[in-house]
């Protein structure tokens, strides 16, 4: 079952005389469980993609779904508790709030939900005790270690038990142990709890985590890539494979 | 690109940054101008001058003006500089010497002088008429205003902005010169340390700063106790102090405690009220108490000065009233003329005749036990007493026998001060006759004049007609003899009236005192007894009132200047929570809450400040509490709101731009 649906999908930024057209008419469908990744050089519109197909942005011109509901037409309002409720959001500088503690920032989103609070704890403890980070709640984002701070954001994000999961570069500051570690954590809560997630990255080995790897090039779908029963080394040379083709700036970071 | 090229380049770029700033200034130019527009203004210093030492109030109030501005533009000075830490970083970054940054900044910091002293003396050329026209409505003056443009004014303003201006550059070269390229990058969070752990000693000391704040409030209500009116500066000197340090204890200590308790106790389940307010405001509390401190206190000293200035404008005809109680007073069987002189004109009036009898006594003897230490404890006087008979055609329904008194026409200033007892037997004499009476009732209502009385509001006893007829065998040994009030029936005839009074010489008075020498009085009328009341206080009410709402605009300005930076530095909370599917309207409501804390807990503390403070003296400035202190607090706390509304505002608009 299709949770995201993508139908030509245009971003026109600028007016009229300065327009630039970053995305050009994407299609893509993500289907309950997978995990995407979507790869390409600087400036393909990666990030763009992301935003527009997670309400924090709008789209100029196409349709998106999820989980069956348009986001065309939506009110501020809506789209914000649309958020709140269905999507979770992971992010390169963490975007965790420093005056809250571990506990507190994982906690975020049910502010102003009425979870209750036995339900809230049981999902932290479980979420926490899955990241590895059950022993650091009480303290503050600033005496904790990048990795830490990620898989803190990746727990807020999950919360919620969302429809889907949205992951903008979430190695992009990380050293390669802990991003590895970061990845493992995704990837067994994708297996396990049947969670959907997208991740924009330009870092093969972090799109190898992946199910499925789309790359684009200048706005548009350039080719896609299934992992299959393929193991992730055989995976990841695949992907540097397609990289190459795509173009020399593959391996920039 | 030359050094001036890229100072306008970058002022037409930071103009959103410079308007407060500039704002700032603006107002500034304009209250000093104004004022000093009105000093040299001959007509309103003419009317003024009559109302005692104007220059020197004028000239005090000038100064005090001048440290209000000059303290509030170095503060918004200091907010602004700091908001452009990254910007003095990057030149420095990209090479420039820091005094070439300093020469950068201090160009564009004289454009902005020279821009906002224009603007402010043009605003303030024609405030300064609308501030005119108040003054001289506070002393019931009708005199036409014509403003002319005062060079005089005008040279003062400029110098005492250009050393302004020479101070706001030291400051500024000072920040510049004594930061390094690092801390510039990072000098917005520098202000926000963690609060991590809290120690049961920080509780300790929060709640030391509650005991001290309530250890002056309640020396504060003792302060002119009899028994302490040795040490007043003494103990002036220790409410000041507990009640400040005990402010800044709350704030720094208290304030944090309590929230990061509440805090705790939620297990990590907030709320959007305690992610938005609660949690943030700890976490500044470190870094905001003492400006937090210092609005406080200002808001409490210049709502206490207003409210006492106030206090005497509004009582200036209650004290009349208790001077004068009538619309005119004669004595003995003076002033026959000018009550012809009123019939001729038919102008209707009532007339009450009190006789007077004066009685020998210590008035003492009806304090209480602890006030046995005051100077009038064992002082003689004299206290005039009335027959009931002629008490009776004000108040019909009141009788006494024998040797019971009433004692009334006790109010103001002294009962404060001397509160009496009832129920309480005094022995008085008269020449040779000793009576010993009772007092029944104690009043206040004004009936005999304070030339009698020896000051408004002195005592009088109110006795049965036989006493009254035994007592005054005795009347050549005192004085008065009778007193006459005149009530005009109708208002309309005040004018006449008054004219009539000063042409028949009612107003002088010849008595002769018990050693039969000769003494001459003045007795004014009600109304011109009132207005020269208000005249000698109101020059000091314009100024105190004018200083207090400078005072108020400069504490209300710089806690908006503080949200409108806080809001700025925590842009990237609003974003990050409207991004995982906050609403604007969920994070406003956590605003709310911040600004009416912000707002709400300087201004409450202040108020509660400056009710202590005024009700401890506040019988020495007039007779009226509750009418003035409610109306300067009203509008204390309207002026507030404005700018907590003001801040909202800003808030919104931040919220709205962060996604």
């Amino acid at each position: 079952m299709a949770v995201l649906i993508g139908r030509k999908v245009k971003k026109v930024y600028g007016k009229k005389s300065t327009a630039q057209e970053v995305l050009k008419g994407i299609d893509l469908e993500v289907n309950e469980g997978e995990f995407v990744g979507i790869m390409g050089p600087s400036g393909s519109g990666k990030t763009t993609l992301l935003n527009v197909l997670c309400s924090i942005d709008f789209a100029t011109e196409g349709v998106i779904e999820i989980n069956g509901q348009s986001l065309r037409g939506m009110k501020e309002k809506a789209l914000a508790n649309f958020r709140r409720e269905q999507l979770g959001f992971i992010f390169q500088d963490y975007n965790l709030l420093d005056t809250l503690t571990v506990k507190e920032n994982i906690l975020l989103p049910l502010a102003i939900s009425k979870l209750p609070k036995a339900v809230a704890e049981s999902r932290v403890k479980e979420l926490t005790y899955l990241l590895g980070i059950g022993d650091i709640l009480n303290k503050y984002p600033n005496e904790i270690s990048g990795g830490q701070k990620q898989r803190t954001s990746a727990a807020r994000a999950l919360i919620t038990n969302p429809s889907m999961v949205f992951a903008d570069e979430p190695t992009g500051a990380l050293d390669s142990k802990s991003a590895t570690a970061l990845l493992k954590n995704l990837q067994s809560i994708n297996e396990t709890k049947k969670a959907t997630i997208m991740m924009v990255t330009h870092d093969a080995v972090a799109a190898s985590f992946c199910t499925r790897v789309l790359f684009l090039k200048d706005g548009l779908i350039y080719s896609e890539l299934y992992k299959g029963d393929k193991t992730r080394q055989a995976f990841f040379q695949e992907i540097m494979h397609t990289q190459s083709v795509l173009g020399g700036d593959g391996y920039e970071s | 690109m030359s050094l001036s090229k890229l100072v306008f380049r970058s002022m037409k770029k930071n103009m959103k940054h410079y308007y407060l700033y500039f704002f700032a200034l603006i107002f500034s130019v304009t209250l000093y101008f104004s004022f000093v527009t009105l000093q040299h203004n001959g007509e309103v210093f003419d009317s003024v001058q009559k109302s005692g030492k104007a220059s020197a109030g004028f000239k005090a109030a000038t100064y005090i003006l001048y440290f209000i501005i000059l303290f509030f533009v170095l503060y918004a000075n200091h907010l602004f500089m700091k908001r452009r830490s990254k910007e003095i970083g990057l030149y420095q970054l990209i090479g420039m010497t820091k005094g070439l940054i300093v020469r950068l900044l201090a160009l564009e910091s004289i454009l902005l002088f020279v821009g906002a002293v224009a603007v402010g003396i043009i605003v303030g050329f024609f405030s300064s008429r609308l501030i005119a026209m108040i003054l001289l409505r506070i002393l019931e003056k009708e005199t036409l205003v014509k403003m002319t443009f005062s060079t005089q004014a005008l040279q003062q303003s400029i110098v005492v902005f250009v050393i302004l201006l020479v101070i706001v550059l030291f400051q500024m070269t000072w920040m510049i010169h004594r930061v390094s390229l690092l801390s510039l990058f990072s000098a917005a969070k520098q202000a926000d340390e963690r609060v991590k752990r809290f120690s049961p000693l920080q509780m300790v000391i929060g709640f030391l700063g509650l005991v001290l704040i309530a250890y002056g409030y309640y020396a504060s209500t003792k302060l002119f106790d009899i028994n302490n009116a040795g040490n007043l500066f003494n103990n002036m000197i220790i409410i000041l102090a507990t009640t400040i340090g005990g402010t800044f204890l709350v704030f720094r200590f208290s304030v944090a405690f309590i929230m990061n308790t509440v805090r705790l106790k939620k297990n990590g389940h907030l709320t959007v009220h305690d992610v938005l307010a609660l949690t943030p405001i700890m976490h500044r509390m470190k870094s905001n108490a003492k400006s937090l401190t210092l609005i406080t206190v200002l808001t409490g000293v210049s709502l206490g000065i207003t409210t006492l200035s106030y206090i005497s404008y509004y009582s200036s005809e209650a004290d009349a009233y208790s001077q004068i109680p009538g619309d005119y007073i004669l004595h003995e069987d003076q002033g026959q003329d000018f009550l012809k002189k009123l019939e001729e004109n038919n102008i209707a009036y009532d007339k009450v005749e009190y006789r007077l009898q004066g009685v020998t006594a210590t008035i003492a003897q009806l304090m209480a036990e602890e006030q046995k230490d005051s100077p009038f404890y064992n002082m003689e006087g004299t206290i005039y007493t009335i027959p009931l008979s002629d008490y009776q055609r004000r108040n019909p329904n009141t009788t006494i026998a024998g040797n019971d008194v009433i004692l009334t026409n006790y109010g103001g200033y002294m009962a404060e001060m001397f509160p009496l007892e009832k129920d309480r037997n005094l022995v008085v004499s008269a020449g040779k006759l000793k009576e010993t009476l009772h007092v029944k009732a104690i009043h206040d209502e004004s009936i005999i004049g304070g030339t009698v009385t020896s000051g408004g509001g002195g005592p009088i006893f109110v006795v049965s007609d036989a006493l009254f007829e035994k007592l005054s065998t005795q009347a050549k040994l005192f004085p008065w003899h009778k007193q006459t009030s005149i009530t005009l029936q109708s208002k309309k005839d005040l004018a006449l009236a008054e004219k009539l009074y000063e042409e028949s010489g009612a107003d002088a008075i010849t008595i002769f005192d018990n050693d039969g020498n000769t003494q001459n009085y003045k007795i004014k009328s009600f109304e011109a007894e009132r207005k020269g009341n208000i005249e000698s206080l109101g020059l000091i009410i314009f100024t105190t009132a004018f200083l207090g709402l400078a005072f108020l605009m400069t504490t209300g300005s710089i806690l908006y200047f503080k949200q409108m930076s806080e809001a700025e530095e925590e842009r990237g909370a609003y974003t990050i929570l409207r991004k995982i599917g906050f609403s604007e309207r969920d994070i406003m409501k956590g605003i709310f809450m911040k600004q009416a804390f912000n707002f709400g807990v300087p201004l409450l503390i202040g108020l509660l400040h400056s009710y202590f403070a005024v009700k401890s003296g506040w019988f020495l400035f007039g007779s009226e509490l509750t009418t003035p202190l409610w109306i300067a607090m009203s509008c204390y706390v309207a002026l507030y709101a404005i700018f907590a509304v003001l801040s909202v505002g800003y808030y919104k608009k931040v919220i709205r731009e962060s996604l």
